[in-house]
């Protein structure tokens, strides 16, 4: 099992090096150059000259990716370009709000997919299930951008049952004032295609021949679904669900743009149209950084629930 | 090879040949699928009439005034301004000044072109006051959008799908059948992509290329190839073992004929799966990217781009060209997913 | 000089009183910014949102009057207008004794009042290299021994110690300037917040991170900062008794202004509180929804908020539902022009040849303003008529050199000059060369919109066009290399003087704001007579001129310049649009 878990872990070198190339060639050779929007309107060639050196633009290629593959090694990733602040700092106060909007998303929506799915797959090809798929097909259908737009206007600006926009400091008001109607239009949009996605797992489970088996020993029916099909369904949603938690970091960029949400999908843009460049090397790292170790960890729950699988 | 997926029913590995013919009859059992068939058909006949301008293709023309409202919904909302409101500045009693034919470098030329004008004088157009349903900005006829733009959503989600399933099979038949350092190469290549957020890759690639249908097929390829590769790396490694390509690799079958017309075929059921999922994410995906401008160009339509104007318009009340992209993609992307529903179960080898 | 004269129409008065109360803590203003801010180091920042927080944190020597239009500059930690000496070379000035800076840590608990020094640290401070300041322009060649003192730091830091001729405190409270030649508009760049007084105790305790910890004299401080989200601004505790005393009782608005905040102190609010809104839909249906006391109503919402007069863009109101609601409307034309430039270098499209003019006067003759006016800016924009616009000094209202809407013409003169349509509907070169715009342009929604209506142009004149998409640092780039065809522009005034304008198109600032990359023999001779010349009817004169010539050789097809239309909610007082100040936070009041 330790043994394991070290090849696992010395495989993520590589790929993380793979990853910073990616990046570094994507942002250095093609992205923008950032001295152009910090020298404001009135430019001149040294003061050009004197930002680039600041930035350090003015070394080497190569100079400039052992740069980052230390800032990798220490984690450190110096300041922003566009506002000087510590990267570290933005990270940390765009990864709360990110995190409340989608954290709150995801449990309320298997909270509601997971027993919704579990019921539609038992009664399969009945009017419930069929209403509940088609339903669910004809709400993924619809643009999460029509949700995002169509809401604010009508539930928050024309109903008034919700503020339009806005976050605190307080992490209470954000849950009970601001999330909710973001959380509500993200929730149009995950469910659909997640009650469709868990119903498929449940059905799989229920095709088994064990369950037959355990029917035909007598077992109540209560008993078959809850100890084996509910069981043995939740493996592969805990494991997708943990394949998603890194990208619940980088936020819901529309909804944070509409609904005034200090994300990290918001920054992200920011960096982007700023080249901002030490931004966009931090998110990343961490981002692959935490989907490399969670890919790993949903590796070793399977694992864990179900020991028939085989670690190779 | 997608030919391949294509017509299959008729050729390749008698396994499938059973399967195909099993699935379409499936499928006509399957009332719900069967309808969506025709729907997602009748979606594809517009699309290719898009394609060829015999639908919306007149789309560019302003034929009514701004934002003219649907005739059905026309309401005489008009306030006028009471007269007196005075205009609240503006100098007009400074004398005029401006350029003497004399001073100008082109005066002569400009003269002489002043007598030519005539024949270029553009005919004055009657401007509609209400379509059927409804203007956008311009005064273009938002049902002539909405079919164009239908059209050119689905060439982009159909041409997406193809080349991202294209680069993914390609990549995951080489990857599973050969295994090995090949194997290791690609799979790195594959996780150094998925480790990426799309976002990043998307906004990118977006910033240094022009815009455009191509862009936008090259972007959604290269950003959705990921979940195709690793399917078919899985069902390679898997298959390269079967009695059945063991015994064309004794007849001499190279590689590249073992790999695509041995294996391919017996997967080709999943392959289409993919590839209706793949589209129907791709013809959402394309609203997404067209509403953070890496749309289509500027001669172009699509309905991502149609609902990239929508949130300035609803600020002003008008809803038509949001309302009738939504239906139009609703109704699209809901008939596209309930058939894959059949299929799926129509091609599943499980049930019987 | 005839600056002397404003010291008699000061519009703020020391005053004491019993009666009169500071800002209320529990008064709280919320705004918003349609862009993010970069930082609050008045050295570091030139983007409009950040410059809007440091007008409110630091005080530059000389502001303006918030009522008089046109602008008009007043003293503002000084006692008086600037002196200068009759061959205009030497400034001097007194600060206001008893100026405190707002407390912070880095003062150790004094109290730290406000000295000559600090404005002679802090213009040394812009020039800066390692500073790279980008408003260093305001001051590399204008004082006496700074490029100097500049060229020996060698890109290292400077040396603050050494006293220079040109930038020198006399004493503790009198600044004396001596200047490299007479600058008449040294006065507009004194009122700037990039030349504020910052405290050097300040600048060294807090590194490289000056961004986050501004520390001025002026009636507000930072509270709260959370970069490209969120902005809290707290009334300054050590703010001098500055007490609103406005005498000017001439117009409706300055009658109201007057009597809403005659005797109250500034600033009155005691939070401001800041976000940033990039969307438009969230920011309008924030303020309608009472979220936000303050906002310039967003384009789309132009139809929504007024009743507009199709033909006459001058004449609005206020729609019914808005007025009964009390909120308050008040509108301003924007110093600004936007334009196209041409690029002058370029070998299609640039040069003074007759075939070259033809040219790019038919392009200009193809663009509709009037319907992207109609359409886009809903009716809310007049058409740029001439390089300066109104309100600043040297507009002629008369003024008429833009090329007006006529594709036929165009295209007439097109074929005049030789540039004829080919066998595929498109017109070539004179040499029978295809003939492709290079057209550069951003990524985002509005940019494309903007393009429909060129391709639109391009098409009436059957010239082709390549819409070259990049992001907006890449543009700028592009353009200073004099590397495009056509591009985008707008220049806002950073100060409301023509020769701020006129600047555009002078030969030496290619590569800096001559975008155009524009060299005219004719235009540079008339501009740098006009830089001899103080403000007034002989400089117009030359500024007419340099209008006439640049019309003809058309380096620029000319855009519209924009109305802003701002609305307050009901309990806002004091409120009024000013043509310099972004935000007016410090001169209002809420009521509710």
């Amino acid at each position: 099992m330790s043994a394991y878990i070290i090849r696992r872990l010395l495989q993520m070198i590589p790929t993380l090096l793979g990853v910073m190339l990616l990046v570094f060639t994507l942002f250095t050779l093609v992205g923008g150059d950032p001295s152009y929007i910090l020298a404001g309107k009135h430019l001149t060639a040294d003061v050009l000259a004197n930002i680039r050196a600041q930035l350090g633009l003015d070394k080497s290629l190569p100079e400039q990716f052992m740069i980052f593959v230390r800032q990798v090694l220490t984690l450190d990733f110096g300041t922003s370009w566009a506002t000087q602040q510590p990267v570290s700092d933005i990270i940390t106060s765009r990864i709360g709000p990110s995190l409340t909007l989608t954290g709150s998303l995801l449990v309320v929506d298997l909270l509601v997919a997971i027993p919704l799915a579990a019921t539609v797959a038992y009664f399969r090809g009945g009017l419930t299930d069929r209403i509940v798929t088609i339903a669910c097909t004809v709400a993924m259908s619809i643009s999460a951008l029509v949700y995002i737009i169509a809401g604010q206007y009508f539930l928050a600006y024309k109903l008034e049952l919700f503020p339009v926009r806005g976050w605190s400091d307080s992490f209470l008001v954000n849950l009970l004032v601001y999330v909710p109607l973001p959380l509500l239009m993200g929730l149009m949009v995950s469910l659909g295609p997640d009650i469709r996605f868990y119903r498929s797992f449940f059905l799989e489970e229920m095709n088994h021949d064990y369950v037959r088996t355990a029917r035909a020993k007598g077992l109540s029916e209560r008993k078959v679904m809850l100890k084996h099909v509910l069981r043995n369904a939740m493996i592969p949603v805990v494991t997708t669900v943990m394949m998603s938690l890194p990208f619940m970091m980088i936020g819901a960029l529309v909804l944070e743009n509409f609904y005034g949400i200090p994300g990290m999908g918001n920054e992200v843009v920011l960096a982007v149209n700023k080249s901002d460049f030490p931004v966009i090397k931090a998110v990343t790292i961490y981002i692959a950084i935490a989907t490399m170790v969670f890919n790993l960890l949903a590796d070793l729950v399977y694992k864990l629930i179900d020991p028939r699988v085989q670690l190779k | 090879m997608t030919a391949s997926v294509h017509t299959a029913p008729g050729m390749a590995a008698p396994v499938s040949k059973s399967l195909w013919a099993l699935g379409w009859q499936r499928l006509k059992r399957n009332k719900v699928g069967f309808v969506s068939l025709w729907v997602v058909a009748l979606y594809l006949a517009i699309a290719i009439g898009g394609w060829f301008n015999l639908l919306g293709g007149g789309w560019s023309r302003e034929i009514a005034v701004p934002y003219a409202p649907p005739s059905w919904a026309a309401t005489a909302e008009t306030e006028q301004l009471s007269s007196d409101v005075t205009a609240s500045g503006g100098d007009a009693s400074a004398p005029i000044v401006s350029l003497a034919p004399e001073d100008d470098p082109i005066g002569k030329e400009l003269a002489a072109a002043r007598k030519e004008a005539g024949k270029y004088a553009l005919p004055e157009v009657d401007k509609r006051e209400s379509l059927p349903f409804g203007a956008d900005l311009r005064g273009r006829d938002v049902l002539e959008k909405t079919l164009k733009g239908t059209s050119t959503s689905i060439f982009v989600g159909v041409f997406g799908a193809v080349l991202a399933i294209l680069l993914g099979t390609v990549m995951g038949a080489v990857s599973g059948y050969f295994g090995g350092r090949t194997d290791d190469c690609l799979t790195w290549f594959y996780s150094v992509f998925t480790s990426v957020p799309d976002m990043l890759l998307l906004l990118s690639f977006a910033a240094v290329s022009g815009r455009g249908v191509t862009t936008i097929i090259m972007v959604m390829a290269l950003t959705s190839w990921t979940g195709t590769y690793r399917l078919v790396r899985a069902e390679y490694l898997k298959l390269k073992n079967r009695e059945y390509v063991q015994a064309a690799s004794a007849i001499g079958a190279s590689h590249t004929r073992r790999m695509f017309v041995h294996i391919l075929p017996n997967i080709s059921h999943l392959l289409l799966v993919q590839f209706s999922l793949m589209t129907v994410a791709l013809i959402k995906y394309e609203a997404i990217l067209s509403f953070l401008g890496f749309g289509v160009g500027v001669r172009q339509v699509s309905l991502g781009s149609m609902l990239a104007e929508a949130p300035t318009e609803l600020v002003q009340g008008y809803w038509w060209q949001m309302l009738a992209v939504t239906l139009a993609m609703s109704v699209l992307v809901t008939a596209f997913s309930l058939l894959v529903d059949a299929l799926r179960d129509a091609l599943d080898p499980k049930v019987k | 000089m005839s600056m002397k004269r404003h010291v008699a129409v000061a519009l703020l008065a020391i005053g004491v009183g019993s009666t009169l109360h500071a800002a209320d803590m529990n008064k709280v203003l919320h705004d918003s910014f349609i862009a993010p801010e970069t930082g609050f180091d008045p050295a570091k920042v030139s983007d409009v949102y950040s410059s809007s927080v440091n007008e409110n944190l630091f005080d530059p020597l000389l502001t303006y009057d918030y009522l008089a239009r046109p602008a008009k500059l007043i003293p503002n930690t000084v006692t008086a207008m600037p002196d200068i000496s009759a061959d205009g070379k030497t400034v001097t000035m007194r600060i206001k004794p008893g100026i405190y800076f707002a407390p912070d840590p880095a003062f150790k608990g004094k109290k730290r009042e406000l000295t000559a020094a600090d404005y002679v640290y802090s213009f040394k401070r812009v020039a800066d290299p390692l500073v790279g300041s980008p408003s260093s322009y305001l001051v590399r060649g204008k004082f006496v021994g700074l490029d100097e003192l500049v060229a020996k730091a060698k890109g290292g830091r400077l040396d603050y110690d050494t006293p220079i001729e040109g930038l020198k405190a006399l004493d503790r409270y009198t600044l004396q300037m001596k200047l490299v030649e007479p600058t008449p508009g040294l006065k507009y760049m004194l009122a700037m917040p990039h030349l504020s007084a910052v405290a050097r105790e300040v600048i060294e305790a807090y590194g490289t991170n000056t961004n986050a910890h501004p520390v001025g004299t002026g009636p507000y401080m930072l509270a709260q900062w959370k970069p490209g989200t969120h902005i809290s601004l707290v009334a300054n505790p050590n703010f001098r008794k500055v007490v609103f005393n406005y005498t000017d009782n001439t117009t409706p608005v300055a009658h109201r202004v007057a009597s809403e905040m005659n005797g109250k102190l500034m600033p009155q609010i005691g939070r401001i509180e800041i976000s940033v809104i990039q969307e438009e839909q969230p920011r309008w249906l924030a303020f309608r929804s009472g979220q936000l006391d303050l906002v310039t109503v967003p384009q789309p919402a132009v139809r929504r908020a007024l009743i507009l007069d199709p033909k006459n863009p001058w004449r609005v109101a206020l729609k019914p539902e808005l007025k009964n609601k009390g909120v308050q409307f008040s509108r301003y034309l924007e110093s600004e022009v936007t334009f196209y430039p041409f690029n002058m270098k370029h070998p299609v499209i640039g040069g003074l040849s007759k075939e070259r003019i033809a040219l790019r006067r038919a392009i200009a003759m193809s663009f509709n303003t009037r319907e992207t006016i109609s359409d886009i800016r809903r009716n809310q924009a007049v058409q740029v008529q001439s390089l300066i616009p109104a309100n600043v000094a040297g507009h002629n209202p008369g003024m008429r050199v833009r090329h007006p809407y006529d594709p036929a013409l165009a295209n007439a003169l097109l074929d005049r000059v030789g540039y004829r349509i080919g066998a595929d509907g498109y017109r070539t070169q004179p040499d029978g060369k295809p003939l492709v715009i290079d057209f550069v342009t951003g990524p985002t929604a509005i940019d494309k919109q903007w393009n429909e209506y060129w391709q639109k142009a391009f098409d009436l004149i059957k010239i082709r066009v390549n819409f070259r998409v990049m992001q907006w640092n890449e543009q700028q780039k592009v353009i200073r290399e004099c590397s495009y065809g056509m591009a985008g522009g707008a220049w806002l005034a950073d100060y409301p003087d023509g020769d701020n304008f006129v600047m555009l198109l002078y030969g030496k600032n290619v590569g800096d704001s001559n975008y155009a990359c524009y060299q005219s023999p004719r235009y540079d001779k008339l501009y740098e007579a006009s830089q001899r010349l103080p403000d007034g009817p002989e400089r117009d004169k030359l500024f007419d001129q340099m209008d006439l010539v640049a019309s003809g050789e058309t380096p620029w097809v000319y855009g519209d310049t924009r109305f802003k239309n701002y609305l307050s909610q009901r309990w806002v007082r004091g409120f009024v649009p000013h043509p310099v100040f972004n935000v007016a936070w410090r001169f209002i009041d809420i009521q509710k």
